[in-house]
């Protein structure tokens, strides 16, 4: 276990830069996701984590020590990765095994430590086994198994969930998580999955075409996003936004006037106030409006509502066209049926809004 | 497939039809081979001799150097296949992995070898092996022989690598590896068929050679290749066909075991280095 | 928690430290770089030196002669040369026709499913297992003027009122060594072709068969451009290989009768080896890998990547 400093690392391919300088301090056995659309930047800095790829500047320690020019397998860190990497040619007991004899302990030592580690994943019984013989769920446990059994300083892991169906997914994601909780090693993740990071991560680094956007825990990240690409990335369904006139002291939504506290004032260029799909509550409250929805979709106890506001609505840089077109949503608890093409009471609490400048699409 | 009898019909037909024809030289070679003199100098020809004469074979193995002609055929190949391949494993593992700023030169030359004519570059061989005093040996051949299997052989290879996820030797090099030992631990063994496929035909394309051994070893009965043996058994004016029939069928027959091994790979292999 | 001591020995070179991890690359290329720069493009130099000198046998280290572009001009102005080169157009053509229509045809024959297949394919194929050499053993006697079966079979069906001496007249000696050479050549054509049939997914004919189109338009608008790529490479494959060969026609003819079947390799090799004119065959070698390079890419065009 150890502490992990990262200071100003930063990558050019030529005159591209995939990833602009990157600092962050991780604590001793924390769990930090790297999150964020494709291209972002993450899988970059992870492999120059790893060694496996140099960086252009920067430094990286480990626990104090500069490892930033080692060789990957002098740093002491163990990586899992999408597609598991396993040995094909090796039993699953050798490919644990594997890191291990590299450094030259002795086969008893090996013996028992694979023992333990296939354990610790519930793997004994493949032991003997060829990865081809393996399910997805298996490999990736041995690939697991891999990495804690040399019980390394840190763990490094690249989208290890992107390649299991969905049901397999949540289900392996607690178990990383249930892992992290008894071995309690310092563990940087990535992935493109926000759901993955809000429920497994002491921390995210939420990052977009190479640069940081946010370092936040889930909850502030959820509850405080610093600018529009935070606020529209994390959460499910993605947060509704629409632009609103701004007088000084009111804004105008749907046709309302809706007061709003903002501290910074005249140089706005504009306001975008940001709303959840959950904050849109049935029938009347603080803010009420008619809308007439044009979708309406069922989950059972939970129904999203779809309506539009062309004139205001804003498209989530990022988003896919047809999300675009479906307009905003509201979730909203309800059992029985909504019709479409119906007038429907919507409301809102003023408080629940999230408020962005137009044109630097921070935070206000 | 919901055929009718008519198309069934027509389909084996045409298959049966067309495989005679292909096979019928092949055919004919055993059937010259096993005919007597007599019967081979008679009109109309006939098509299986009335006692098949399987002594030929050993009387030709023994009259004549064919079993030198397959030794100094199957070393060279040897030869040649092993300092082609180790050439080439190591250019093709680099072309996949690192793309060297070199690559797309490297494909543009390969491009090229395979175009140059061996008859132009036999010229300038033949004067380097002379000065060099190594005309004769079947040296000469080893090294010609991969102008003609490099150029195939790497791409091939680079082709079979890329198959190969990355992240396994990057997990070998996490685990401890350097890099030259994840080539040599994990890529390799992981890479046999695809090796051994590639190596195969490099044996092949060396058996094939002709001009340079013509060139280098006229004057060098001793290590005549089996193609040199086998044209030398056409006489000025008169050739005893069943005699060649039967060295001819000696020189076909490793080959064509080989290619029983290869033909699963073959389309693979062949394709790999020629499309996308 | 314990850590495992960090075992591995100190490497003096760390090839894999991040900041010299891609020098593996240019280091493992550089066993191939030497090899093909020693004995393919040093040669070729060698060549085309030769071209420009009045050389006869050539010998490395001795003094180079003058330089000099009479092989050129003796080679435009020669009639043999062109005659070489219009004996190569016309078997590169007849053999590239023919492998690519027996090719084609018995893939689409092979493509289907049927019992015996496999068999099939691996009859398909084996031309290509057979060395050139005994190729040629096989269709020379099969070719043979006296005895030769194709001989007796065309007197026979009454084609000829007398056996034709297929190797020592013009004519049936490029017709012989055409046919030895589409014998040999078309399982080539077959495999590529197969492998680029068995690409096509079935999806497009199922569409097709959906939209109402018989197997006449199926294979027309679908087989036939789908399989364009895969059909180009090889053709030009196919042709290089005709340029190129030597084995086949210098043992079947040696490029006669009257050099009917004398092709711009043959030339090269008889001036170089049968005339000891080393300055003169390089030029003619010369030309020909030019013929060569300049008429590929033009077929390929921008397509020239498929062929590495």
């Amino acid at each position: 276990m150890a502490k992990i400093s990262i200071e100003n690392v930063h990558k050019d391919y030529g005159d591209f830069t995939a990833l602009h300088p990157f600092s962050l301090e991780i604590q001793d056995g924390e769990f930090v996701v790297l999150v964020g659309p494709s291209g972002c930047g993450k899988s970059t800095m992870l492999k120059i984590l790893a060694g496996l790829e140099p960086a252009t500047g920067g430094q990286i320690r480990l626990d104090d020590r500069d490892v930033t020019d080692l060789a990957p397998g002098d740093r002491d860190i163990a990586m899992v990765f999408q597609n598991y990497a396993l040995y094909p040619h090796l039993t699953v007991r050798q490919n644990i095994g594997f890191g291990l004899k590299m450094r030259k302990v002795s086969s008893n030592q090996i013996a028992r430590k694979v023992e333990e580690a296939a354990k610790t994943l519930g793997v004994s019984h493949l032991l003997d086994r060829k990865p081809k013989a393996l399910s997805g769920g298996q490999r990736q446990r041995v690939a697991l198994g891999r990495a804690i059994v040399r019980e390394p300083q840190a763990f490094l892991m690249d989208e290890p969930l992107s390649n299991l169906d969905a049901k397999l997914r949540v289900h392996m994601r607690a178990e990383i998580s249930a892992l992290h909780n008894r071995i309690g090693v310092t563990t940087v993740y990535v992935t493109h999955d926000q759901i993955e990071a809000m429920t497994m991560a002491d921390r995210v680094v939420l990052m977009r075409d190479g640069v940081i956007q946010q370092i936040a825990d889930p909850d502030t990240l959820f509850q405080k996003p610093v600018n529009l690409f935070a606020a529209g990335f994390i959460g499910s369904p993605g947060m509704n936004l629409l632009s609103a006139a701004f007088d000084g002291a009111m804004i105008e939504m749907f046709g309302k006037q809706v007061p709003v506290n903002i501290q910074e004032n005249a140089q706005l260029g504009g306001v975008i106030a940001g709303l959840r799909p959950e904050h849109l509550e049935l029938g009347d409250g603080p803010v009420t409006f008619q809308v007439r929805p044009s979708l309406v979709e069922s989950l059972g106890s939970e129904k999203y509502v779809y309506f539009h506001d062309e004139a205001h609505h804003i498209v989530r840089s990022g988003d896919a066209e047809e999300e675009n077109d479906k307009g905003l949503i509201a979730r909203v608890s309800h059992t029985g049926h909504l019709s479409e093409n119906e007038n429907l009471t919507l409301s809102f609490d003023p408080a629940n809004l999230y408020l962005f400048d137009a044109e630097t699409e921070r935070a206000l | 497939m919901n055929r009718t009898p008519l198309q069934s019909i027509l389909l084996y037909g045409t298959v049966i039809f067309a495989a005679t024809i292909i096979l019928f030289p092949i055919f004919w070679l055993f059937n010259t081979a096993l005919s007597t003199t007599v019967e081979l100098t008679q009109l109309p020809p006939s098509f299986w001799p009335e006692e098949a004469q399987w002594q030929i074979f050993t009387k030709v193995w023994n009259d004549r150097p064919i079993p030198l002609w397959l030794w100094n055929s199957t070393i060279t190949a040897v030869g040649s296949v092993i300092l082609s391949m180790t050439v080439s494993v190591l250019a093709g593992y680099s072309l996949s992995r690192f793309s060297p700023r070199g690559s797309h030169g490297m494909g543009l030359f390969i491009l090229t070898a395979k175009m140059l004519p061996a008859t132009l570059l036999v010229i300038p061989l033949f004067a380097i092996f002379r000065s060099i005093g190594l005309i004769g040996s079947l040296w000469t051949l080893i090294i010609a022989h991969s102008t003609l299997i490099v150029p195939f052989t790497t791409w091939m290879l680079k082709g079979y690598f890329d198959t190969i996820p990355r992240e396994l030797e990057q997990a070998a090099m996490v685990d401890g590896c350097s890099p030259l030992g994840a080539m040599f631990r994990v890529i390799m063994p992981v890479s046999m068929p695809g090796l051994a496929a590639t190596a195969l035909y490099s044996f092949v394309l060396s058996w094939a050679d002709y001009a340079y051994a013509r060139t280098f070893l006229v004057n060098s009965q001793g290590n005549w290749t089996a193609n040199m043996g086998i044209t030398t058994m056409r006489g000025e004016y008169v050739t005893d066909w069943n005699e060649i029939a039967a060295a001819a069928v000696f020189v076909a027959i490793p080959i064509m075991v080989i290619y029983l091994f290869l033909e699963r790979y073959l389309v693979g292999g062949l394709t790999a280095g020629a499309e996308k | 928690m314990a850590t495992i001591e960090q075992n591995l020995k100190p490497r003096r070179f760390d090839l894999a430290r991040p900041s010299r991890q891609h020098l593996l690359g240019y280091i493992l290329l550089a066993p191939a770089v030497i090899l093909v720069a020693l004995i393919i493009i040093y040669p070729l130099f060698i060549s085309v030196d030769l071209s420009f000198q009045n050389v006869k046998l050539a010998r490395i280290g001795s003094a180079r002669k003058a330089f000099t572009l009479a092989n050129y001009e003796k080679l435009f102005a020669s009639p043999d040369f062109w005659l070489a080169c219009w004996v190569t157009v016309k078997m590169v053509t007849a053999v590239t026709i023919g492998s690519l229509l027996v090719g084609v045809s018995t893939a689409l024959l092979v493509n289907n499913k049927f019992r015996g297949r496999t068999l099939a394919r691996l009859v398909m194929a084996l031309p290509w297992a057979v060395p050139e050499i005994i190729a040629v053993v096989m269709f020379a006697w099969i070719f043979d003027s006296t005895f030769g079966l194709i001989s007796w079979l065309i007197w026979k069906i009454g084609l000829t009122t007398e056996l034709i001496a297929w190797v020592s007249t013009p004519g049936p000696a490029f017709w012989a060594i055409t046919v030895t050479m589409i014998w040999k050549g078309f399982p080539f054509v077959s495999i590529m072709t197969l492998a680029g049939l068995q690409s096509i997914p079935d999806d497009f004919y199922a569409a097709a068969k959906v939209d109402g189109a018989n197997a006449v338009q199926r294979f027309r608008w679908i087989t036939l451009p789908c399989l364009m790529p895969v059909l180009g490479v090889t053709l030009v494959l196919v042709m290089l290989w005709v340029f190129r060969d030597f084995s086949i026609i210098k043992t079947m003819t040696d490029g006669g009768p009257l050099k009917s079947t004398t092709t711009l390799s043959i030339m090269t090799y008889e001036q170089a080896f049968g005339f000891f004119k080393f300055g003169y065959a390089s030029a003619v070698g010369v030309v020909t890998l030019i013929i060569c390079v300049v008429a590929s890419l033009a077929m390929l065009g921008r397509g020239s990547k498929a062929m590495y």
